[in-house]
């Protein structure tokens, strides 16, 4: 017989064989530990079998456990099957002494009975929801709401409930509720403000306009400066309720069309008669006519003005302009007074911002009417800003955008 | 000579009721005024206005009722009502109750009467 014993060199061959497909499975078995496989596919009789390495569910298990909610199965007997680490901290039980534990005995004595007719509730109606307190592990009784609900496993049915901690929740509305009572008051407050302000006025004007009729010229002048220091008490009183609605989003906006010359005329012959410069119009555009809050619009305007008077000098000239161009409306307040140092002028919309110079006593005024006017202009859609130059003057101006059909001929 | 043309206000405070009867009365307006809508609805079963002036929160009577049962009946329908109110949402509540226009408090004279000129005009 002749010897089938392998010869040297074919030995040399079978281990150096060996050898690599030893180190291939040493670097599966490394890239397996790094994470970098997550599954086999390997080749049976022709077939491919895949092999995976994770467990399907392994995802949806870290997802209950991280969750914040709390998660509990419980089995038919009542007995928690699992519980995450959120409904242990809301029970205030460790983890390991929650599994195998009686669901029952987790939950406070005071509540126990509510929860027995939840769990029953849940076995016979397939769900039921609930709101009980739990310890939690900040001191205090936790509000939390149980959604129960029965699950068909491999083993029999169970139980799963959720526990949703509502301390967030109750926060928010409690906040909400708080926020409701303040607005409340502010626009009982506005309206109880501005009812005996009304009786001023209205008196006031009746005797102005008896004093012109008698041609008692002097009288009637004195009775216009009240007036005009009436409309200043009106105007912060409406600053203070627009801030307010402005912090809740709710400054109420009524759009409609108007013609914007026709705003500024009679904002103009009503700022005119107090002013101590000169209002001059040097550009219109009559006839345009725009889509937005006439109101609204005309307290930019008329902010704009009061500014211009507020920190310019006596005699100067305040100069309005309404110029539109390729489709956007520009009106601009000109005015030849102090000034806003370069630093300010960013700040100069925001909410309680007055300019400060050296003589910042003299200006009055609660820094609330050009961040309401800011707020005004974005809500149609357009554009607020200031030019100025500190010793030289400003010019505060808005663009909004005007569409084809808004602009009509003075003739039409 | 024309008959003085009748407006009807109603509000809950007297002295805002006087100032607009005496700022109407400059132009030879005939005002009726009421402090509750019990008495609105008495006047008007008697004669008809041309024109209420009528504000919106009142002791004992909320003006959007009132303009909304105004404007569902046949008789005063036609009858133009301007709310007279401090009310911020004015300009709101105006078009939910189909009234014909406001005037938000305070008001300017010649605004009340230039705004009482121009809606008894439209109705006549």
């Amino acid at each position: 017989m002749i010897s089938q014993e392998p010869t040297y060199e074919q030995l040399v061959t079978r281990v150096s064989e060996l050898t690599a497909k030893l180190q291939e499975s040493s670097e599966i078995i490394d890239s397996i530990r790094r994470g970098e496989v997550d599954a086999f596919i390997v080749q049976n009789n022709g077939k491919n079998e895949i092999y995976t390495l994770r467990s399907a569910d392994k995802a949806y298990r870290l997802f209950i456990e991280k969750m914040n909610q709390g998660a509990v199965t419980i089995g038919a007997n009542g007995v928690v099957l699992y519980a995450n680490s959120s409904f242990a901290s809301l029970a205030d039980f460790p983890l390991e002494q929650v599994l195998g534990q009686l669901f029952i005995n987790l939950v406070p004595q005071s509540h126990r009975r509510q929860v027995i007719q939840l769990i029953d509730a849940a076995w016979q109606n397939q769900e039921s929801r609930g709101e009980i307190s739990l310890p939690g592990t900040g001191g205090g009784a936790v509000p939390v709401s149980l959604y129960l609900n029965q699950l068909e496993l491999d083993g029999g049915t169970a139980l799963s409930i959720i526990a949703t901690d509502m301390s967030l929740q109750r926060e928010a509305q409690e906040q909400k509720r708080e926020m409701e009572k303040k607005d409340e008051f502010i626009t009982i407050a506005s309206h109880e403000l501005k009812t005996p302000v009304t009786s001023i006025k209205g008196y006031i004007q009746l005797l102005q306009f008896g004093f012109q009729q008698e041609g008692n010229m002097h009288a009637a002048t004195l009775l216009g400066k009240v007036d005009a220091q009436i409309n200043k008490l009106t105007v912060l009183i409406s600053e203070l309720l627009d801030t307010r609605k402005i912090e809740n989003g709710q400054l109420p906006f009524h759009f409609d069309h108007f013609d914007l010359c026709l705003l500024l005329d009679e904002i103009v012959e009503e700022t005119g008669r107090v002013l101590k410069q000169r209002l001059v119009v040097e550009e219109r555009r009559p006839g345009l006519i725009l889509y937005g809050d006439r109101n609204k619009i005309g307290q930019v305007i008329t902010n704009f003005i009061d500014n211009a008077g507020k920190y310019s000098a006596r005699d100067t000239e305040i100069i309005v302009r309404i110029r539109e161009a390729d489709g956007i409306l520009a009106l601009s307040v000109k005015d030849f007074g102090i000034g806003i140092p370069k630093e300010q002028q960013t700040k100069i919309f925001d909410r309680f911002f007055r300019v400060t110079g050296k003589k910042e006593n003299t200006y009055s005024g609660l820094g609330l009417g050009l961040y309401i006017s800011a707020e005004i202009i974005r809500r149609h859609q357009g554009k607020i800003g200031v030019e100025s130059e500190e010793g030289k003057g400003s010019e505060f101006y808005f663009e909004l955008p005007v569409h084809p059909a808004e602009i009509k001929s003075a003739s039409a | 000579m024309h008959e003085p043309r009748k407006i009807f206000v109603a509000d809950d405070d007297p002295d805002i009721l006087e100032i607009i009867r005496l700022i109407l009365q400059t132009r030879g307006y005939h005002v009726e005024t009421s402090s509750n809508a019990d008495e609105l609805f008495l006047c008007l079963k008697e004669d008809l206005p041309e024109l209420i002036l009528m504000d919106i929160w009142m002791a004992g009577a909320d003006g959007r009722d009132i303009c909304s049962r105004l404007k569902k009946n046949l008789l005063t329908a036609g009858i133009p009502v301007v709310f007279v109110s401090a009310n911020s949402h004015i300009a709101a509540i105006t078009e939910t109750c189909h009234a014909d226009g406001f005037i938000a408090k305070p008001f300017e004279m010649k605004i009340l009467l230039q705004t009482v000129q121009d809606h008894l005009r439209a109705a006549s």
